[in-house]
């Protein structure tokens, strides 16, 4: 693995040598950074975090050794069709929020339960006033995958205007970093304040 | 020529970015008792630039001091930035600078005396230039160098200028470009243009006498200078003190050359982290906004320019006589409101 030795840096010096990994590193890869100072430390694992990078720490001997693993965020931003496709303009948006727990709907058969939650992804597109936002977790962040049968009905909604919130603890847990096709990872922090200031909040 | 000085080699954080940082500044200053004497019109009740004190109806002193490591390495140029730099603060109070005081630390046996007096120099150039007499000073043999300076200046009892005369729906104003903290940083590791640094030095040094006539001829009553604790530090002490919100639009904020992109190289001086610590707890930040914008909304600053609260009707005039003034970078950077949520929103 890649190491980025800042010892014996002090600051700017050791965050322009890990905003330089960051960047040359393809999502999924990981760079270790070691840092010998305090302050050094605390402002890299603060810029780490500020910049969603997830990122691991040990100390042995007043060494700090980051292990820095690229998400990727960056490269669903750069999604060329992002740029190439019109934006689909003026839809009306409720103050409401929709929550996505699960890739099934109800309780039942699971084939019968994932095909309602993919119809039912299809048919908010044709709401009236659409949600503001649209916030998965748990099982629910499947259905953002670049596989999924729900991904054009998605990228649709989100085209019109509505944010899609992944809960990021969710999309590592079941380790889907390189496969996540739309929509922004989220903390737990932003996903309940989102919940809390929305005038209803709809469970399918 | 006698051997050329680097004061830089001398010095981790030169400048303003040598501040201790605020939160332990507030934590220490909790102890230490305020004076009462009905005398003292502002104190550092409402974190201000300056103390003021009224001698009667029509006179009132303005005191105060700052003095901090290189930020270049020209011991001539080290002193006109300091100097500029003590003197703005009386300048902010919309005071007019009259007496000082040399502050120095030197080492005298690392440095040739010639950088001792061409500090001097520097200072007693600019110290000059802002009309203001030095009439003594003190120094201390230490390591690294330090200089600045402690100025007296006057004003009058009811025209003074201060964080809490903020007011709703102002405009707020801006005169010199945001970035030294980060272009200092960034030319001690080489990543600097020439221009840049020259640019950010020409900035330093340049006394914020012009824009603080602009001020008073306008009546403004809310402002301060930029310095060690960034843009949106200065701006939050003022919200504090004025009880009201003020919303900053990054985008907006004028930059020195190449800051932005120094930054986004993960140029981002200490000081800034410091700084946002500060800052954030009191802060609402638009969820879209730029990391980099961010953290330039942090930088300490040496020597920086005026932020002021003025009347949204008076603004295009203010504006007008800045960039007549030769403050051409003057801009509106934001508005203040009424309190709601954070004091500081920044977009």
């Amino acid at each position: 693995m890649r190491i980025v030795d800042t010892k014996g840096q002090l600051c700017p010096a050791p965050l322009i040598a890990a905003k330089k990994a960051l960047k040359e590193t393809i999502a999924g890869e990981s760079f270790i950074v070691l840092t010998d100072n305090q302050t050094s430390f605390d402002n890299l694992s603060r810029f780490l975090k500020d910049n969603k990078a997830d990122f691991q720490v040990s100390e042995s001997a007043g060494v700090w050794s980051l292990t820095v693993t690229r998400s990727d965020n960056d490269l669903v931003q750069i999604r060329p069709e992002d740029y190439c496709a019109p934006k689909i303009p003026h839809f009306q948006q409720g103050n409401y929020i929709v929550v996505i727990s699960s890739d099934k709907m109800g309780e039942g058969d699971d084939e019968l339960g994932h095909l309602l939650m993919i119809n039912y992804i299809k048919a908010l597109k044709d709401l009236d006033k659409l949600p503001r936002k649209i916030v998965f977790y748990n099982n629910g962040v499947k259905l953002a995958t670049k596989s999924s049968p729900a991904i054009e009905h998605l990228r649709d909604l989100e085209k019109m205007g509505v944010e899609l919130m992944l809960c990021a603890t969710c999309v590592n847990y079941y380790c889907l970093e390189t496969v996540i096709g739309v929509g922004a990872v989220s903390n737990m922090y932003t996903i309940t304040e989102t919940m809390a200031a929305s005038d209803k909040v709809i469970k399918p | 020529m006698s051997k050329k000085v680097d004061l830089l080699q001398m010095v981790e954080y030169g400048g303003c970015s040598a501040k201790i940082s605020p939160n332990q500044l507030e934590e220490i200053l909790k102890y230490l008792p305020l004076p009462k004497d009905p005398n003292i019109l502002v104190d550092i009740d409402t974190h201000d630039d300056a103390g003021v004190y009224k001698v009667n109806n029509d006179l009132a002193l303005v005191l105060t001091t700052d003095f901090f490591p290189p930020v270049c390495s020209d011991p001539y140029e080290f002193g006109q930035i300091a100097a500029a730099n003590s003197i703005s603060d009386v300048y902010a109070m919309g005071g007019d600078p009259v007496l000082a005081l040399n502050i120095m630390m030197f080492p005298a046996a690392k440095l040739p005396m010639e950088a001792y007096a061409d500090i001097l120099k520097g200072g007693f150039d600019k110290a000059t230039e802002a009309g203001v007499r030095i009439i003594g000073g003190h120094t201390i043999d230490d390591f690294p160098p330090k200089y600045g300076l402690a100025v007296v200046g006057y004003i009058h009892p009811e025209k003074v200028i201060t964080n809490a005369g903020a007011r709703p729906g102002d405009s707020l104003i801006l005169t010199k470009p945001i970035g030294t903290g980060i272009i200092l940083a960034g030319h001690r590791l080489g990543m600097v243009s020439d221009d840049d640094l020259t640019e950010a030095k020409r900035l330093m040094k340049l006394l914020n006498k012009t824009g603080a006539e602009v001020m008073k001829k306008f009546n403004i009553r809310g402002a301060t200078d930029i310095t060690g604790f960034g843009l949106a530090g200065h701006a939050l002490k003022m919200a504090k003190a004025s009880r009201v919100s003020i919303r900053i639009t990054m985008k907006e904020v004028p930059l020195i050359g190449n800051s932005y992109n120094l930054i986004d190289d993960g140029c981002i001086p200490g000081a800034s982290f410091r700084n946002l610590e500060y800052v954030e707890k009191d802060t609402d930040f638009a969820s879209d906004l730029d990391y980099n914008l961010k953290m330039i909304a942090f930088d300490a600053q040496t020597s920086g320019g005026l932020l002021f609260s003025a009347p949204d009707e008076k603004v295009n005039e203010i504006l007008e006589d800045l960039h007549t003034a030769g403050l051409q970078n003057s801009k509106v950077i934001g508005n203040v409101s009424e309190y709601k949520d954070k004091f500081i929103h920044l977009f």
